[in-house]
């Protein structure tokens, strides 16, 4: 393979894990109260103006600012169930919807309105910026470190969900909410957690979207959130390792469909995303690794 | 019987005289931009009723509707436009189609049917999804017609868009079109097809058990609603005199569902009422937003607006139902049953 | 130990509970029979806190002497955790997960682990089925299997008293006689049972007490053998002619 395919298909990686950690919470929050939420992409937008704002107070070393990063998204994670799902509770799947639209559009007009439009560079420290070469590669180090971190914090999502108490009980209410209130669980307190865990890995996925971009925008969120629900659809909505495997078909899809085909077909490319949506969803609805979620025992 | 024909044909006819009379005193009293105000209230009222139609009686939930709208209103301005200079401009029209030059009214209606068009292409595969699926990938639709557009340079200037349009709309036309839209779904609502819309939209599986057609009924809804939007396009475009592909995006589909949800789905006097003032709303807000530089305060209003009504009150403010005094008289008597539940 | 009063219950907007009174003693198998939609399901699910009634009294008194729980008010989750386990309709294991992760589901609130283990064991003894299956997707099991595995996952809360609703439903007879054994040793070991069934005659058989619900109503009370030995029921529920 030609360098230039090898640097795409590196490329399209790197987008892909940023789908996938968006896509795990779109997908998680999906499994448990069958609402999409719109609002997801947006905690990414807050998560890369956190990561700013945290930059630019001295001293703070970059690791603490990651954590800092998903805490924050956690915490915006849970005041948007508290505030607008929790309330829909009950009411028709269209009604969630129409509110996390309204929750989204909320967040980016705030973002605008508090931050202007204008976009900022997003600085990163310097060692996260030096260049590597891995064979006929070049890389920075914020490039390898979006991939290691992405894929740590996917083993670490799934060893949680398949061996901890709380990820038996996610998987348990997600399949059937009577059954698992019969067993004890707390309905309230697992959705809680599925919004949190799905939101703090949204914010990193923020802090990474600008690292790897380097320009951020009150209204950057939305695309990228609607992709990672086309990548979430593509897996399987509602199926963990579904969202990982769409989102990184996806982000190389993206960037190979960009990469690959003449420059004339690469505005075409959100047409593209979009179209895939509508085929999957009416072919394969329940995407590649899905099963039937809809109906519930 | 005097009184059920008066009640029939004398409210209406009065109102709409009383806003014929209206119209006529607004156009020679107002300026031009107060005047403007008016006919984006009247589009607006065009667009929320049209949109009442698919998602308030139906219950589909499309956020396709501003796709509609750029399909009509590109061709509505494409129709319109100077012969000489749209040959020079779009290189890739076909010389019948640059060659032509149409008045106001025939371009709508060209608009209309090619909204119409679109919609019942769309339709066939997406109407089959339900619920929030549909809705995505309405709101996919949306966005593949904005990027064709962006992309389709030679026939429709991509994002440059088409500028210098005649201004060819008045508070008349429009007018026109807000009673025609207003009748159509008026009539459509108060007869069977209206009551199995709505049968559709409260209970599928039953409506499909009592042998109701539900593919047939949810293309007509999206199909009809699409006209008026193309219609909307067109005259939208002919205000503005000026249409660009980011003209007609998700925010102003967000907006016709803020409006249609205010006003209650399935309610054409709510669908009037919420589209009037969330447009004199916007225009309240627009010196703030410029001279304070607060942008986005429109939609940050619009938002909790939309997200407060769905929590406390979430059939709107008129739910199914239009107020008893135009409605309730009429129905009672000239079937003597009591019409369907709402 | 638990004891209803004047329950009315609504599901949407159908009346399905009209002032139902029901009473369990420690230690007791009490039966509710009646035909489909009579709302026997319903009544469990009001018990077990995943419907709430309209109106009426509904106390559970796990210890003897004890502090009562207000069950028209308490959370489903604090209701099992006063020691009340629902088995519900249909079986309704989690095929997803594991037979183990199952069980071990039901032991959700308890932090005793040593025990919880011991109770594995124990049930597994009680289910050998289950216990070779213990690694299989609980989605993979027959419906007999299915059935042992519901049973198994709510007695792993050590419950006091438990509910079961329709344990014979689509089931072989063989299998069905064995659960209504194992249902009859595990009230002989402490284990008070309120059962729901549509197979009149087991219940009949294995509870001391029963009631017999129609379209919302208690409209019989009695012994088991009372209520076999009545004629209506009889001809109603057992199939006399």
């Amino acid at each position: 393979m030609s360098a230039y395919v090898l640097e795409q298909v590196f490329n399209g990686l790197i987008l892909g894990s940023m789908y996938a950690l968006v896509a795990i919470g779109f997908s998680m929050i999906y499994g448990i109260v069958r609402l999409i939420n719109f609002a997801h992409g947006d905690i990414v937008m807050v998560g890369a103006f956190v990561t700013l704002a945290l930059i630019a107070v001295p001293g703070l070393p970059f690791p603490l600012i990651a954590l800092l990063v998903m805490a924050a998204g956690l915490i915006l994670g849970v005041l948007i169930e508290r505030a607008a799902f929790r309330p829909m509770r009950g009411a028709p799947q269209v009604t969630g919807f129409i509110a996390s639209l309204a929750v989204s559009i909320l967040m980016q007009n705030l973002g605008v309105l508090i931050l202007t439009a204008q976009p900022r560079n997003f600085m990163l420290p310097e060692y996260l910026q030096t260049i590597f070469h891995l064979g006929p590669l070049t890389v920075r180090a914020i490039d390898l470190a979006i991939l290691i971190a992405s894929v740590v914090l996917m083993a670490v999502l799934v060893l949680m969900v398949k061996r901890t108490r709380l990820g038996i009980a996610m998987r348990a209410t997600a399949e059937n909410i009577d059954a698992a209130r019969l067993m004890g669980i707390n309905i309230n307190r697992v959705i809680m957690f599925a919004f949190a865990i799905g939101s703090s890995l949204a914010g990193m996925a923020g802090l990474m979207w600008g690292g790897k971009f380097g320009q951020i925008d009150p209204l950057l969120g939305f695309v990228p959130g609607l992709k990672a629900f086309v990548a979430a659809v593509i897996g399987g909505v509602g199926s963990i390792p579904g969202a990982m495997l769409g989102g990184y078909l996806l982000g190389l899809a993206e960037v190979l469909f960009v990469g690959l085909l003449p420059p004339i077909y690469s505005a075409y490319r959100d047409a593209f995303v979009f179209g895939t949506l509508i085929l999957i969803l009416l072919i394969l609805p329940n995407g590649l690794l899905g099963r039937s979620v809809e109906e519930r025992a | 019987m005097r009184a059920r024909v008066m009640d029939r044909v004398w409210l209406p006819a009065a109102l709409i005289l009383s806003g014929a009379l209206a119209v006529w005193v607004l156009r020679a009293s107002l300026d031009d931009y107060l005047l403007s105000i008016f006919n984006f209230v009247g589009i607006n009222i065009i667009l929320a009723v049209s949109l009442n139609l698919t998602n308030g009686f139906t219950g589909l939930f499309s956020l396709g509707h501003p796709g509609f709208m750029a399909v009509g209103g590109y061709l509505t301005a494409i129709l319109t436009f100077p012969a000489g200079r749209k040959a020079m401009l779009l290189p890739a029209l076909p010389a019948w189609l640059a060659a032509q030059q149409w008045p106001l009214l025939p371009a709508l209606l060209a608009g209309g049917l090619a909204a119409s068009l679109t919609a019942l292409v769309v339709g066939f595969p997406v109407l089959r999804l339900r619920g929030h699926y549909l809705a995505v990938a309405t709101m996919g639709f949306l966005i593949i017609v904005q990027v064709l557009i962006i992309n389709l340079e030679s026939y429709t200037r991509g994002p440059l868009g088409l500028n210098g349009l005649p201004m060819l709309t008045n508070l008349w036309w429009v007018y026109l079109w807000v009673v025609a839209v207003i009748y159509v779904c008026w009539k459509i609502k108060h007869s069977s097809l209206g009551r199995t819309m709505l049968a559709v939209r409260e209970d599928e599986m039953a409506a499909q058990c009592l042998g109701v057609n539900l593919a047939r009924i949810r293309i007509l809804a999206l199909t009809l609603g699409a006209f008026f939007a193309g219609v909307a396009g067109g005259l939208w475009a002919h205000l503005v005199t000026a249409i660009t592909p980011t003209s007609f995006s998700l925010i102003m589909a967000f907006n016709l569902v803020v409006m249609v949800v205010i006003g209650g789905s399935g309610s054409i006097t709510g669908a009037i009422l919420a589209a009037s003032g969330l447009t004199l709303l916007t225009e309240v807000l627009r010196p703030l937003e410029e001279n304070l530089e607060m942008y986005g305060i429109n939609e940050v209003i619009m938002a909790v607006g939309l997200l407060a009504v769905l929590i406390f009150r979430p059939q709107g403010f008129f739910g199914s139902r239009e107020p008893s005094l135009l409605s309730g008289r009429g129905r009672i008597r000239s079937n003597g049953r009591s019409g369907a539940r709402e | 130990m638990l004891e209803l009063d004047d329950i009315h219950v609504f599901l949407k907007r159908t009346y399905v509970l009209k002032g139902i009174s029901l009473f369990v003693r420690r230690g007791e198998i009490v039966a509710l029979i009646g035909a489909n939609g009579a709302g026997k399901s319903t009544t469990l699910a009001a018990i077990s806190g995943l419907r709430r009634p309209r109106q009426g009294r509904m106390v559970f008194r796990p210890e003897p002497g004890g502090p009562e729980l207000d069950l028209t008010k308490a959370p489903a989750e604090e209701i099992v955790a006063a020691g009340l386990s629902h088995c519900p309709e249909g079986r309704q294991i989690f095929s997803q997960l594991t037979v183990k992760e199952n069980l071990r589901i039901g032991a959700y609130l308890r932090r005793d682990q040593e025990a919880v283990g011991k109770d594995l064991d124990w049930v597994c003894r009680l289910f050998p089925v289950l216990a070779e299956r213990l690694g299989q997707r609980a989605g993979t099991l027959s419906g007999g299997e299915q059935m042992m595995l519901a049973i198994g996952r709510a007695l792993m809360s050590r419950p006091k008293l438990l509910l079961m609703d329709e344990p014979s439903l689509g089931l072989a007879p063989l299998i069905v006689e064995q659960i209504f054994e194992i249902l009859a040793r595990l009230n002989r070991e402490g284990v008070t049972l309120l059962l729901v069934e549509q197979n009149a005659q087991l219940a009949l058989e294995l509870a001391q007490r029963a009631y017999v619900l129609e379209t919302g109503r208690m409209t019989l009370t009695g012994t088991g053998k009372e209520l076999a030995g009545n004629e209506l029921v009889q001809r109603a529920y057992l199939g006399a002619v």
